[in-house]
């Protein structure tokens, strides 16, 4: 099976200088925990509901003159929207991570795939994805 | 399977006077997603880092000065350390979630049970769970 048979798409994202106030309310208004972020159709990073707690809420910054490149983790898992759902499984659990951004030829975003995903297709998948992971209760 | 054999235990607590920049901070250097609320040995609800994110910087509360009493989960669903895991994956299912506080028959607060620490007993039950699971990517 191909990941973007099972991937979650479109996918909402941010501008790295849009402000944490302003990815708080989307996260909440769409029900999402994280927001590819995205700067002239390149993906440059990704903001999750934890990194603003911990570096917006707990720290002290004011969440709308604090941007989301301030706060965004840099380094982001990519996979093909072509390439089989175990190999994107297996990329996640290679780097710890359960969800992954799907990209196409051009490094444009298409799609999103959690773990919550491959669990429709594979509870075997799935878990071993989990596991791989470091929970936070 | 009991709940008590994969549970993540000794769970740390706030008060309801807890201030939601204290909160994360908690949440923070503890390296956890959720604290229970705890007043006189009862538990009267629970706070998420999305909670401290989606709501509290997403509506623009006053961190420093509001409780985590405004903002918590009064709803909380538990399961029995001494349950088995089988119903405890079945609760989470229903309630479409992936974490249960754990009790002991005292109702005092035993730990936390959520979707990582059930994988590690049944990849099966673990999948289901999920594949239940209200998606927030």
């Amino acid at each position: 099976m191909k990941v973007k048979e099972i991937m979650k798409s479109p996918v909402e994202t941010i501008s790295p200088t849009e402000n944490t106030k302003e990815a708080a309310l989307r996260m909440h208004d769409k029900h999402i925990g994280s927001l590819p972020v995205v700067d002239n159709g390149q993906l440059v990073g990704i903001i999750t509901d934890r990194d603003i707690c911990v570096r917006v809420t707990a720290t002290g910054r004011d969440a709308v003159s604090t941007s989301v490149k301030e706060v965004m983790g840099k380094s982001v898992e990519t996979c093909m929207a072509d390439q089989d759902v175990n190999d994107a499984a297996k990329a996640m659990i290679d780097h710890h991570i359960r969800r992954i951004v799907v990209v196409d030829s051009k490094k444009a975003i298409v799609g999103f795939l959690s773990v919550d995903d491959l669990a429709k297709t594979s509870h075997e998948l799935a878990s071993k994805v989990l596991e791989a992971t470091i929970p936070i209760h | 399977m009991k709940v008590s054999e994969l549970m993540t235990p000794r769970v740390e607590s706030i008060e309801p006077t807890t201030t939601l920049r204290t909160a994360a901070r908690k949440m923070k250097e503890l390296g956890v997603g959720a604290l229970p609320i705890v007043e006189n040995g009862k538990v009267l609800g629970i706070i998420t880092d999305r909670d401290l994110a989606c709501f509290a910087i997403a509506m623009g509360r006053d961190l420093n000065s509001e409780h985590v009493s405004r903002v918590m989960t009064k709803e909380v669903v538990s399961c029995k350390a001494g349950q088995d895991i089988t119903e405890a994956a079945k609760l989470m299912q229903a309630k479409k979630i992936r974490r249960l506080l754990v009790l002991n028959d005292d109702n005092s607060l035993a730990g936390f049970f959520s979707v990582d620490d059930l994988v590690r007993g049944s990849h099966d039950l673990a999948g289901a769970v999920l594949e239940a699971a209200a998606p927030v990517h």
